[in-house]
């Protein structure tokens, strides 16, 4: 096989702090008129005390609800007609906001930034807040509730991180919680997290270097830091759940479906890069051993997949699936969905498979590096996660490091019968019978920690 | 209190940078192969399309489902490998080649880095011309497309599409239909119907391989003549008839779904094809519409009511009419006023004047964003192929933003009065009967027809 591939952009970037905390880098790149602004606020769901759940994500939409000088609306209306799409997201460990503009437009969006951050809280209303919760609480109906499947991601994380954990709840959060909140209660959310010194601001693509930085420091250099903010401590965390956990969901679904997910060590660890090769190998596409195996040849499956979720306080999470085909015994496609996870901790993977691997995630991050809307997110997550943006041209290295005895002992580790939850969606009026075959017990929601 | 009043100043833009679609030249190969390139500095990651002439909109009504399950087989196996060795073949090049049906053609895609550009055409070259379409690779495809149409039914979203094609189109209508094929037809699909049907539609007359990224030093014509030369033609052209889009009558159909927590709500008619000459005024006043963040129907059902999470609405044109579809899920609670606020809407595009502010932002938001569309080789490739697929000009994208930045508001207006048909438009509802059937009564929609359908069946 041919080495690396030399067309892998290296990426240029300069950073430096400002006097009220925020970390500010820029990474010039004049393939196109265009220039992306990614802020990471280091707050998500994580963050949320006890009956707070859903805050995170709440508050998001607050941004987008105006401030001191932007009204209602208007944040996305000043974006949009400069030419410019932008969006947010809330996440375990962070909350993060970006807008890609026309490149001559950089400072509009650095000002809707700064208005934002440093001004907030004089545009939060009783309307706005009671607005924007039946927005969210349609959000999660709409990706959620009403969607087949739809409560496996919060029963997975559920199972894998006890309750009290900060990963125990996923980002929507819960609605009784959003339901109780008050004005005041998302004020304090925003003095508490939202400030430059809980931020990093990363500005990609079309600009001049020091004009850049020139242009951040204008409009973000004099918003006051707090000078209270909280660092985050992770609770300890056994290494592996310590027992299997099951749970059987009846749902309006024709197919039975098997979630299954594990406890991993965090993301930026060797080993969390390592299951994420052994993703690649497992489910990347039908090459892969999953749908090799369970699709193609034993022909038990609809589909199949396995992925990580990326998360960095103590542990993480890898986690897959298989859809079950109508005349097929769940049974028999869980134990071969489970083989082919044991294999991997039992045996080497072949070099070959191990080539094709490290080629189709090169081929993703040459995909990847040739946005500037995905290179700015990658600079805000490394120097927000590990104070490290360098790992932006350091990250492809890894996974390319990554050989056979790395795989085999990350999924040794990870693929254990006492570290993993498995959640079976089954049609709901079906044979009760089968149900408890499966493992059911009574109709209650199973609380799902060993 | 630092002082922060210089924030009330919102600084103006700078002087734009020219940005121009990237240029790219036709070549025919001597078999007929059309080769459209577009060589992107700095792109490392080539796209390839192969786009053939003969989608799903003109295979046999009876065989529905066949060029969409062909398109599926082709990477299953070829004269010179099996399935598993050929997608082992591409993975090592660190390449992603398969195939998709559309309404009008199928096309080949391969993304791959440049270093690899001959082999992968190779790959894709064996795929689309020697393909084994092997019967027990084509049945475990059918199989899974005919599971595929169980999980769709009981996805409230793919549910209401389906019937909402099912509804606006008259019944033989291609686009009527499910692009896939339904349960009837796909039962009907074998090895000899797909092989059939890539015979029909394997000319490379009618064939154009469409290429960008950074082509430095690539020889694309030998590389591609290596590929393709060898493909002949065969027969005279076939004539390229437009498909019939004719329109049903105006219906409400509910799809019910007890207890279910939203009202998946598609409403609409059969809209435009895409070569139109008002094309630039229905783009704008569609982001108006229901394009923006900020369109008329986000700003009440969204950001005044708090109905929604989003509502969304737009023209999928076609090379005949394609739907026009306002696109939204409410809260089961306010299904009723939900679609009367949107009929509303619909109402008002073609008679309210559209406000100089919703001009600007429509107009720049879409001049603005369009170097943002093609910042990668596939989209460029996109881009191309839709030009190619409509029969457009070389200039249509050099044409878009000064045809754009000419519309006046009267003109954006005008294609609202004349394309959107409130009056005229079907609403399809996936939601629970029992709540949402009193609403419409109250919301006076018209009669309404409840399909009941049997609950998932029991599985096992």
């Amino acid at each position: 096989m041919p080495g690396p591939d030399p067309d892998v952009p290296t990426i240029r970037f300069s950073q430096r702090r400002l006097d009220n905390g925020l970390r500010v880098i820029v990474a010039p790149d004049g393939l196109a008129p265009v220039v992306a602004i990614n802020l990471w606020y280091d707050v998500g769901s994580k963050h949320e005390p006890p009956g707070r759940t859903g805050f995170a994500h709440l508050f998001e939409h607050f941004m987008f609800q105006g401030s001191a000088h932007v009204g209602k609306t208007e944040h996305m209306a000043i974006v949009q007609g400069s030419g410019g799409v932008c969006n947010a997201t809330t996440y375990f460990d962070r909350t993060n906001y970006f807008e890609t503009l026309p490149s001559n437009q950089l400072d509009i969006g650095l000002w809707l930034e700064a208005d934002r951050m440093a001004t907030l809280l004089e545009a939060l209303s009783q309307e706005n807040l009671d607005n924007q919760r039946e927005v969210v609480k349609n959000e999660k109906r709409q990706s959620y509730d009403n969607r087949p499947y739809g409560s496996f991601y919060e029963r997975l994380i559920a199972a894998l991180f006890p309750a009290g954990h900060p990963y125990h709840h996923t980002p929507i959060g819960s609605m009784a919680d959003l339901d109780a909140a008050s004005p005041d209660d998302v004020q304090q959310f925003f003095r508490d997290w939202y400030a430059p010194n809980n931020c990093v601001i990363s500005v990609v693509g079309d600009v001049d270097e020091a004009a850049a930085h020139g242009s951040v420091e204008r409009w973000f250099g004099r918003i006051p830091a707090n000078p209270g903010l909280r660092r985050f401590e992770s609770p300890t965390l056994p290494d592996h759940l310590g027992a299997e956990v099951r749970e059987v969901v009846p749902d309006t679904v024709p197919l039975v479906r098997i979630h299954v997910g594990f406890r991993t060590p965090p993301f930026g660890s060797a080993a969390f890069d390592a299951l994420e090769v052994a993703g690649q190998i497992l489910a990347g596409g039908r090459g892969s051993r999953l749908h090799k195996r369970l699709v193609r040849e034993l022909r038990l499956a609809q589909d199949v997949a396995f992925f990580s979720l990326p998360m960095v306080s103590g542990a993480s999470v890898c986690a897959g699936w298989v859809t079950v085909r109508p005349d097929v015994d769940p049974a028999e496609a869980e134990a071969a969905f489970m083989a082919e996870l044991e294999r991997m901790a039992a045996e080497p993977v072949s070099d070959d498979e191990l080539a094709r691997a490290h080629a189709l995630i090169e081929s993703s991050e040459l995909a990847a590096l040739g946005r500037v809307e995905e290179v700015a997110d990658r600079l805000s997550q490394y120097a927000t996660l590990f104070d490290r943006p360098e790992l932006v041209n350091e990250q492809l290295p890894r996974y390319l490091a990554v050989d056979a005895a790395a795989i085999q002992a990350a999924c040794a580790g990870v693929f254990r019968a006492d570290n993993r939850a498995v959640v079976t969606f089954v049609p709901r009026g079906g044979d009760q019978r089968d149900a408890e075959a499966l493992g059911a017990d009574a109709a209650d929601d199973v609380e799902a920690v060993a | 209190m630092t002082d922060l009043a210089y924030l009330a100043q919102r600084p103006g833009a700078g002087e734009p940078r020219a940005y121009q679609f990237p240029p790219f030249e036709h070549r025919r190969l001597d078999n007929g192969l059309t080769i459209v390139s577009a060589h992107l500095d700095g792109r490392p990651l080539l796209a390839a399309q192969l786009i053939l002439e003969g989608g799903a909109g003109v295979e046999p009504a009876a065989l529905a489902g066949v060029t969409a399950l062909l398109a599926r087989s082709l990477p299953e196996g070829t004269q010179d490998r099996d399935a598993v060795a050929f997608v082992e073949a591409a993975e090592r090049l660190g390449a992603e080649i398969h195939a998709d049906a559309g309404w009008e053609t199928l096309v080949a895609t391969a993304e791959v880095p440049r270093r690899h550009l001959a082999p992968a055409l190779e790959l894709m070259a064996e795929m689309v011309l020697r393909p084994a379409l092997p019967a027990h690779e084509v049945d475990r495809l059918r199989e899974e497309r005919l599971n595929d149409l169980l999980q769709a039914a009981a996805e409230p979203r793919r549910r209401v599409e389906r019937a909402f094609s099912a509804t606006v189109y008259a019944p033989d209508v291609p686009y009527a239909r499910p692009l896939g094929g339904d349960e009837e037809t796909v039962p009907r699909l074998d090895r000899a119907a797909l092989a059939d049907r890539h015979a029909a539609i394997l000319d490379p007359r009618q064939a154009t391989l469409v290429v960008a990224g950074d082509l430095s030093d690539i020889d694309l014509p030998a590389v591609v003549g290596a590929a393709f030369g060898a493909w002949k033609a065969d027969g005279p052209l076939p004539i390229r008839e437009p498909l019939p889009d004719t329109a049903a009558p105006r219906r409400v159909v509910l799809v019910d779904r007890p207890g279910a927590a939203q009202s998946e709500v598609r409403i609409g008619h059969v809209g435009l094809p895409r070569r139109i000459d008002d094309f630039h005024a229905v783009a704008v006043m569609s982001v108006i519409l229901g394009g923006l963040f900020d369109s008329r129907l986000q700003r009440l059902l969204r950001e005044e009511r708090g109905y929604t999470y989003g509502i969304g609405a737009g023209f999928d044109f076609r090379r005949s009419a394609g739907p026009f579809a306002v696109r939204t899920a409410v809260q089961t609670e306010v299904t009723g006023p939900a679609i009367s606020d949107t009929l509303g809407e619909l109402r008002r595009i073609g008679t309210v004047p559209i406000s100089s502010e919703e001009l600007a932002e429509a107009r720049d938001f879409l001049i603005g964003v369009f170097p943002l569309r093609f910042e990668v080789a596939a989209q460029v490739v996109g881009a191309i192929s839709g030009l190619v697929v409509h029969d457009l000009p070389d200039d249509e994208l050099d044409r878009y933003r000064p045809a754009v930045a000419a519309l006046t508001a009267d003109e954006v207006q005008a294609a609202g009065a004349r394309h959107v048909r409130p009056d005229e438009a079907s609403i399809v509802i996936v939601g629970d009967a029992s709540a949402v059937v009193p609403q419409l009564d109250v919301a006076g929609v018209g009669p309404i027809e409840v399909v009941a359908e049997a609950p998932a069946p029991a599985v096992v």
